[in-house]
């Protein structure tokens, strides 16, 4: 997540890119997230980046209701394309106070009870801080040849079919149609599959399960990522 | 969508209750609406405004001049090239014109919602429907402004949902 540098061209390029679709930074509304980004970013944009400007003005006119809008304003890292790293973490969790011990110690016990409770939940955080960093996930790259019955088949209509078919762990890529002769086309489509959730066999199932338009199905290359 | 049928939707997202009932004239069945003290009113734009008018919502007409002027502008444009018009080719010259107008706005007056958004939706909904994902990116303004509206509470009603993938794929197809 988040933009990089939003002082920089490079940026300001992702923001714009991030905005091309969407008419907000998050969700449907205004909110917050808005507000954030809005404020990271230095001044409108160059004309170049038109939905970024677009998004700007937009926003600045939501200027006098800045503070009412809904959400909660989080890190900058936060927001924006989900597969760009974060490179805004500054040390955001806040560094604990090292005087926990009461100098003027009253009651010893307490003290004692106070100290360990202080070290089971440092301890806590700890642990889901590590839970949090993702495991390695092996991935593959496969490329798919989809042909259809005939010349006539609306290899548009095949497209949605094989992009409708979703899956945890599953991807589609870009694809395009490769004549074969007779002017047969097939369809060469990329995607992107966890190896351990979706297997080239459960994708053959569901494509050829589209018998009107799909006559069958190759896997054409298969690679490690 | 029939006119008298759009026009019940109109009025179910101005959250007016009464539902008037609409004839047709003529063979391309513009509306008619009877109103109880008053003319007849025929157009299916007339009509809407006066429904706006109805529910005092008066806003989604436009508030400067210049405003209300680029809602009728739109709400003729809806009357039409849209209305009417099946070809494929009247539709892609629509939508290549709204793109390129959208570029810059996040609402068709600029940053307003207003009528001319609503009858817009509903009016290339149909079409919108039928898009392919190629299509979809290629007038991406387009998409963007009808995933906004159709996301706003109470336009969409019964309405399908139109799927617009957050990914682009096609990056080259500006």
């Amino acid at each position: 997540m988040g933009f990089g540098d939003l002082k920089s061209p490079a940026g300001l390029q992702m923001l714009n890119d991030y905005l091309a679709d969407k008419s907000y930074i998050e969700g449907d509304v205004p909110s917050q997230a808005d507000v954030a980004v809005f404020e990271a970013v230095s001044g409108p944009p160059p004309a170049a980046l038109c939905h970024a400007l677009r998004w700007c003005n937009y926003i600045r006119s939501y200027e006098k209701e800045k503070a009412s809008l809904p959400g909660v304003k989080k890190a900058l890292g936060k927001y924006g394309p989900a597969n760009v790293e974060d490179t805004t973490e500054s040390g955001a969790t806040d560094s604990k106070d090292d005087d926990d011990t009461d100098l003027f110690g009253s009651d010893e016990e307490e003290e004692r009870e106070e100290a360990k409770r202080l070290r089971e939940e440092r301890l806590a955080q700890y642990e889901s801080k590590k839970a949090k960093t993702p495991a390695l996930v092996a991935k593959s790259s496969i490329l798919l040849d989809v042909k259809p019955w005939d010349d006539e088949t609306n290899m548009a209509k095949l497209e949605e079919c094989v992009r409708s078919i979703q899956a945890e762990g599953l991807v589609w890529g870009s694809s395009k149609l490769v004549p074969v002769g007779y002017g047969i086309k097939k369809l060469q489509v990329q995607c992107v599959v966890e190896d351990d959730k979706v297997g080239t066999d459960m994708l053959e199932e569901q494509i050829t399960a589209f018998d009107e338009y799909v006559q069958s199905m190759d896997v054409a290359a298969f690679n490690k990522i | 969508m029939a006119a008298a049928a759009e026009l019940t939707l109109l009025e179910k997202s101005l959250g007016l209750s009464k539902g008037n009932k609409y004839s047709a004239q003529g063979e391309r069945q513009i509306p008619v609406l009877q109103t109880n003290s008053g003319p007849s009113l025929t157009g299916l734009t007339t009509i809407a405004a006066h429904l706006v008018k109805q529910a005092n919502k008066d806003y989604l007409l436009g508030s400067t001049a210049e405003e209300k002027a680029v809602v009728q502008q739109w709400l003729e444009y809806r009357v039409t090239r849209v209305d009417g018009h099946c070809s494929k080719d009247d539709i892609r010259a629509v939508l290549k014109d709204l793109n390129s107008y959208l570029e810059d706005k996040v609402y068709l007056t600029g940053y307003n919602f207003t009528l001319a958004d609503i009858l817009l939706y509903y009016g290339l909904h149909r079409f919108i429907v039928d898009l392919t994902v190629q299509e979809k990116e290629k007038y991406l303004n387009v998409s963007r402004w009808f995933c906004h509206i159709q996301h706003c509470p109470g336009i969409r009603q019964h309405l399908s949902s139109v799927v617009f993938i957050k990914n682009r794929l096609y990056t080259n197809s500006q």
